[in-house]
């Protein structure tokens, strides 16, 4: 047996030293290019935000372990990190702050309402702002050429719902013709349950009721009993994260069982918490919604790395991170910190080292064009990808018992 | 008397439409913006709660009916900002006669005002959330053209002295409301609203047109919201979160005061960005949500030892010292 002693260990650490400090001398010749990152972590979006930050944060580290921008001299990228505080003003007051600290582009905002007025305020300097999640098809509609949205939109999510949903019935031999929407009555809620009344029934589905709750709901029991009384083949819900658990599970304490439960872009239908939390409601749920690639290998590793201090697997942290290599990779493809350089390295981005299912990235007028949700179901206390077919890990169990 | 409060108005206003020209800071500026919305929401606020002891759980029905009218004029009518302003104003006033009317009319009083005037607001927002003219749930998006014109300005300094200049005039308001024969019968109603119209005080009038003019003054904090930020949803028009602010900044200022309002907003907004600040600095990093709990504590030993607000504590503390 060799014996460690104390020359070798010496040694050891000299050269492990040595090793850490040499890309460090390198890096300190330049300086770090400044990255904000704007979540909601305070305030009713709190969880998304801070799943979201985790994303960003596992992105910038990996960037600058592997030597930063190196365009720029390895210039190592730093967080300038700002709390939207779930709140437009929030936001906006985050981005002034930005651009006092002279960031070189904005990450983040994730809902709506917030993206649209920190983007806004954003372009009144002219900083490359990406948005994470935002479906709202408004932002990139606006012809603000600082923004740039990554994820797909409203309109998107919806089509490719609708397309699956008719796929999966029609394979089943359309065991599904009613439906209920329950939605929140917020900007997507509404938004959704509208697109559904009108095209729904061109696919062959008769809505039968539409029921709108507000967030936050505390109770769905009425919402719950009213499902049971109109039985209906299908529920479509789209609702955020605490209110869809709460009718998952008055349904399921209530044994109200349809056909199906086919969520949209909802907030907790393919969410691990859920999942683990209580994985009899969650059962056999299906969702549409942001997922990462998991043909991948970086997804697995990523995921590992925010599952590491006991936080769970959400679409917001891959979105973040791969939001995060897009800029950086823009910079990089730019060699500089200049804004209006950014911005140009942005809209002709064809970044594909990102681990969504999307492709090298397009912008038209902001939006990703490559952008595209997936459905996912839960199967077993584990989320798996139902569509699209090329890949998918697993078969779709429709319809349920 | 009345030429020292008049010169001190005259004193605060130069004092803050100089404050810009001392720094480049836009955070700090940003922040100025924002502290004149809330002040002129609480002022507002303040006319009819603090003077005339009408507590208003639901000034958001008021702010968010400034902003809409706002956005509106411009989006689906095309009317130019500076036209629409007066209007929304116009428009606030009138919402808040009608809600004074309903409620006053029913002689309702003290929670049960407070009450009603929640359930308005609730109202307010759940029509606009759903009515397709307002946006629905997808709100209200002003186009983005920075030009004096479109009261859109690239230099932020003058969107805050736009608003300093409201906040200014409402001062004055506030200080003539005083003096004058309303105001008196206002104070009246507040302290006794029997005995006011027992010595013929028309207390319904007098009441409506405190709530009119309250209306008013909030809708243009409502408005300039609505340039400001040009993005529009019904939970941020009428949502709770206005009603707060515009009550808890003359809270803690000092209700029923001409400088009350303005200076609750300042401590309110204020406190919120110096903890935020003092502990991003002081744990290395953002630690989201700490400075919200210290300033969840100084709220608490602000309204448990100065429950006239921070004007009547210093007051009261002269008044120990003479």
């Amino acid at each position: 047996m060799n014996r460690l002693n104390r020359r070798t260990v010496l040694q050891g650490a000299g050269a492990s030293a040595a090793l850490i400090a040499a890309p460090g001398l390198v890096r300190a010749q330049a300086a770090p290019v400044k990255i904000g990152i704007l979540q909601p972590v305070t305030g009713a979006l709190a969880q998304d935000g801070e799943y979201g930050r985790l994303g960003a944060e596992i992105a910038l580290n990996e960037i600058n372990a592997a030597g930063g921008i190196k365009s720029m001299g390895g210039a190592a990228l730093q967080m300038v990190f700002g709390d939207a505080r779930s709140s437009p003003e929030g936001g906006t007051a985050e981005v002034e702050r930005m651009q006092a600290e002279g960031v070189a582009g904005i990450v983040g905002g994730f809902a709506s309402p917030i993206v649209l007025a920190a983007s806004q305020a954003a372009s009144r300097y002219d900083i490359p702002y990406v948005v994470d999640v935002g479906v709202s098809d408004q932002i990139v509609n606006r012809g603000l050429k600082n923004t740039f949205r990554f994820g797909p939109g409203f309109g998107t999510v919806t089509s490719t719902a609708l397309e699956n949903l008719s796929k999966l019935n029609d394979a089943a031999g359309k065991p599904a013709k009613t439906v209920v929407i329950v939605h929140e009555d917020g900007l997507f809620g509404s938004g959704m349950a509208k697109l559904l009344n009108e095209r729904l029934p061109q696919r062959g589905f008769e809505v039968m009721e539409t029921i709108a709750h507000p967030t936050p709901s505390r109770d769905m029991s009425n919402v719950a009993l009213r499902i049971r009384a109109l039985n209906p083949d299908l529920v479509i819900p789209s609702s955020y994260y605490a209110e869809f658990v709460l009718l998952a599970r008055t349904m399921q304490q209530q044994r109200i069982r349809p056909k199906g439960v086919y969520a949209i872009l909802n907030g907790a239908a393919s969410n691990f918490r859920f999942v683990k939390e209580f994985p009899d409601a969650a059962n056999l749920v299906m969702d549409c919604n942001h997922w990462a690639d998991p043909r991948k290998p970086r997804t697995a590793q990523v995921r590992a790395l925010a599952e590491k201090d006991g936080r769970f697997w959400l679409y917001n942290t891959p979105l973040n991170y791969s939001c995060v290599k897009l800029l950086a990779d823009a910079i990089e493809r730019a060699g500089s910190a200049d804004r209006a350089k950014v911005t140009e390295a942005l809209a002709n981005s064809n970044f594909a080292d990102h681990i969504m299912p999307y492709g090298p990235t397009k912008f038209v007028n902001g939006q990703n064009t490559g952008a595209a949700p997936v459905n996912t179901q839960v199967q077993n206390g584990d989320i798996k990808v139902i569509f699209p077919t090329e890949f998918a890990d697993a078969k779709a169990v429709f319809p349920a018992a | 008397m009345k030429d020292k409060t008049l010169l001190l108005i005259a004193i605060v206003t130069l004092a803050l439409a100089l404050l810009p020209l001392g720094f480049e800071s836009n955070v700090v500026l940003n922040f100025l913006a924002f502290a004149m919305i809330i002040t002129l929401a609480a002022q507002g606020w303040n006319v009819l709660g603090g003077f005339g002891g009408q507590f208003s759980f639901g000034h958001a029905a008021f702010f968010g009916t400034g902003a809409y009218g706002m956005a509106l004029l411009q989006v689906r009518f095309g009317v130019n900002a500076w036209l629409a302003m007066p209007i929304a104003i116009a428009l606030g006033a009138a919402v808040g006669y009608a809600i004074g009317f309903l409620s006053f009319r029913a002689r309702l009083r003290g929670s049960y005002f407070a009450l009603v005037t929640l359930a308005f607001a609730e109202v307010f927002r759940i029509s606009a959330n759903v009515w397709s003219f307002t946006g629905g749930a997808a709100g209200v998006l002003v186009p983005l053209k920075l030009d004096p014109w479109n009261m859109q300005f690239a230099d932020k300094r003058l969107g805050y002295w736009l608003a300093l200049a409201l906040v200014a005039l409402v001062l004055l308001i506030t200080h003539r409301l005083r003096e004058s024969r309303f105001g008196a019968q206002l104070i009246a109603i507040r302290e006794n609203e029997d005995a006011a119209r027992a010595l013929g005080a028309d207390a319904l009038a007098v009441k409506l047109k405190a709530i009119a003019l309250s209306g008013g003054i909030t809708a243009a904090a409502g408005s300039l919201y609505t340039q400001k930020f040009l993005y529009l949803d019904a939970t941020l028009a009428y949502g709770p979160w206005i009603s707060v602010e515009a009550l808890l900044a003359p809270i803690i200022g000092g209700i029923g005061t001409i400088f009350g309002p303005l200076l609750g907003a300042f401590l309110l907004l204020g406190l919120g960005e110096v903890t935020k600040t003092f502990f991003a600095n002081l744990l290395g990093g953002a630690r989201p949500g700490a400075d919200l709990v210290v300033f969840g504590v100084l709220l608490i030993l602000c309204v448990a030892f100065a429950p006239r607000g921070v004007l009547g504590l210093l007051a009261r503390l002269r008044g120990r010292g003479a």
